[in-house]
């Protein structure tokens, strides 16, 4: 706060833009504080105007609140949390890796347990409480993708894909709507809401194979194929359409495509067999 | 021969590869190593734990050619002697000028590995090629020889003699899943190994009298003069389904163990995703997932570990609120790797578990 007015003028008042999460950085910086994005490498934007998730450096340290997380590995990334005394982050509990001992763990009690149960989706959301380290990794090649929720963002998941949220965050889970968009939209029934408000937070998911992502603008729409989805910005609206396959009387088949609307963001990702979680 | 850029065959005769125009590395010069410029390295009284070499190339400088001088110290990852003039290490493949990628928790990942890494032993090399899923391909000297697990030869050169290496305990083996015998190639020729996941290729240099315990499934190929043997874990929960019980072994009900009595040997791992080492001092303790684990040190002890999170009592399942844990006490090394399976029955009513501590937050 007080270097902006010790600047002096012939040194002007030098900040780089982090391209993937918008957050500011010191000019010197070579990974984003706040997603661990490379600063020093350009975008990756196909011409189609999808573009690659950051591929985030092997060691790179990303700090929210008191604590840091450091990404280790790239074929299989591992995000290890170092957390400070009165934070805490909480997961789905098959994702850690390892621990140190006095990291203390409880659950949170969530609304509507019974129908996540019978849904097939985590019935508890444990929480680990810092201070200390706990490491979380998932069970297929992929990517982190770390994604920092500034107040009032709201981010839909597709369910079983996040690996950590900061403690600032609200985690809910919304039905996913249309019988339609259930049954054939390649995920279950809920996705997984994720909500800050008062302070910043962060959200990390792994995305199976590379991750690329898109910003819709209102009104505009693309087909993606529903196992692919990962994420969106709850602005955007997505239902599914079917597209008749194949011509004469009797041959041809259903393809289910999920049309996403604008405003906003949709990520995706390219490996999407359906990896069963139970 | 082939060019070391391309791989185009060239004859020895020719200077330059015909298809790339690399320079060509003949046998006599690739024995003398282009004269590097060593700059003030510390004298050898002084241990050197320098992450990467200073050494810089000699420009085209008519300056007589300095005799290498070899720049003695020690691989970071598997202790062995090397020269930092070198790229990698000859007996485990670690890039020597990469800094120790080391997490600010203490793990260690697998050193960085130049593709193609060469690696020594006795009269063969192995290279290793590939980083996302890797190859190690032999070159085995006559009277070498190694073993694997059959499925995982990619390729062999037709005459490298394989043969098949009985194991004792057969039938308990055969109850247990693991793998009834051992395959065994012979040099001369070239034999090439990889498996199907992508992960990361841990060359494990054993000194002689060391040994080393592996999680089941995970080897490669490992030189003939490392003895393969196994036993119990000990690890494993009973559950419960209705009238149903069943044993579970999150860790694999035996493990195996390599051991190099007489010489020095070889073995190679294939770990899914990333894999991560520390040493443990004695007694400190961590807890990994079971399934995580690659491998340990004889000496490094292993045990359940149960626990059970605070906040909420649920009366719908209630043991799906716990955790399940290896709890690893020092001393010795353990490596994690990345990517692991569920643990079996993990949610179920456990019964019976062997010797576990336990804590409720």
């Amino acid at each position: 706060m007080g270097d902006a007015a010790h600047s002096s003028a012939a040194e002007p008042f030098e900040r780089i833009q982090c391209q993937w999460c918008q957050s500011m950085n010191e000019k010197a910086a070579l990974a984003c504080h706040a997603c661990g994005a490379p600063l020093d490498i350009r975008n990756l934007v196909s011409e189609s105007g999808w573009r690659e998730a950051p591929r985030i450096r092997d060691m790179t340290e990303i700090q929210f609140s008191t604590s840091t997380c450091q990404v280790e590995g790239e074929i299989v990334p591992a995000a290890e949390i170092h957390l400070g005394a009165g934070d805490s982050v909480f997961f789905e509990h098959h994702v850690m890796l390892w621990k140190e001992e006095q990291v203390a763990m409880s659950v949170m009690s969530l609304s509507g347990g019974l129908k996540r149960a019978f849904a097939g989706m985590p019935f508890i959301i444990s929480v680990a409480s810092g201070p200390g380290r706990i490491a979380f990794s998932r069970d297929a090649t992929g990517e982190l993708i770390v994604l920092p929720l500034h107040p009032g963002m709201e981010l839909d998941v597709r369910e079983h894909a996040f690996l950590l949220s900061s403690h600032q965050v609200a985690y809910s889970f919304v039905r996913v709507k249309g019988l339609c968009n259930i049954l054939f939209g390649g995920q279950g029934m809920y996705m997984d809401r994720f909500v800050t408000t008062g302070a910043p937070g962060l959200v990390i998911l792994h995305g199976y194979g590379n991750v690329f992502e898109r910003r819709l603008a209102p009104g505009e729409s693309i087909m993606v194929e529903p196992g692919a989805f990962l994420y969106k910005d709850s602005s955007v609206t997505m239902d599914v359409e079917f597209q008749r396959l194949g011509s004469g009387f009797f041959g041809g088949a259903n393809m289910s495509m999920a049309r996403m609307t604008g405003p906003g963001r949709v990520g995706i990702q390219s490996m999407y067999v359906h990896h069963h979680t139970e | 021969m082939f060019c070391v850029n391309c791989g185009t065959p060239v004859r020895e005769d020719q200077n330059f590869c015909p298809n790339c125009g690399h320079p060509v590395k003949h046998a006599a010069e690739a024995a003398a190593p282009p004269p590097r410029v060593p700059v003030t390295q510390a004298t050898p009284a002084v241990p050197p734990v320098p992450h990467y070499a200073p050494v810089t190339h000699a420009s085209a400088a008519p300056a007589p050619p300095a005799p290498a001088a070899p720049v003695s110290g020690r691989c970071n990852w598997c202790g062995a002697a090397v020269d930092f003039s070198q790229p990698s290490c000859p007996q485990c493949g670690a890039a020597l000028k990469l800094p120790a990628a080391l997490s600010e928790s203490g793990w260690t990942q697998v050193p960085a590995r130049k593709d193609m890494a060469k690696l020594q032993m006795g009269h063969s090399h192995c290279q290793i090629e590939g980083l996302y899923v890797p190859v190690a391909d032999f070159n085995l000297a006559a009277g070498d020889s190694v073993y694997f697990t059959h499925h995982v030869l990619l390729w062999k050169e037709p005459q490298v003699n394989v043969t098949t290496m009985s194991l004792k305990g057969g039938w308990k083996r055969m109850f247990a899943g693991l793998p009834l015998i051992m395959t065994q190639a012979e040099g001369p020729g070239r034999i090439a190994f990889s498996k199907d996941d992508p992960g990361e290729l841990i060359p494990v240099p054993l000194q002689a009298g060391q040994s080393l315990d592996v999680r089941e499934h995970m080897l490669l190929a490992a030189t003939s003069n490392v003895g393969y043997d196994w036993f119990q874990t000990g690890i494993w929960f009973e559950t419960q389904q209705g009238n149903d019980t069943e044993t579970h072994y999150p860790v694999g009900r035996y493990m195996d163990r390599f051991a190099a009595s007489q010489t020095p040997g070889l073995v190679l791992l294939h770990a899914g995703g990333n894999v991560f080492v520390r040493t443990l001092k004695p007694r400190q303790t961590i807890l990994v997932k079971p399934t995580a684990l690659v491998f340990k040190d004889p000496t490094v002890q292993m045990q359940l570990h149960f626990e059970h999170p605070g906040a909420l009592f649920s009366m719908w399942r209630p043991w799906n609120n716990r955790y399940l844990w290896l709890r690893l006490s020092g001393p010795g090394r353990v490596a994690v790797q990345s990517v692991f399976e569920r643990i079996e029955g993990e949610s179920r009513n456990m019964i019976r578990w062997s010797n576990a501590t336990a804590v409720r937050w």
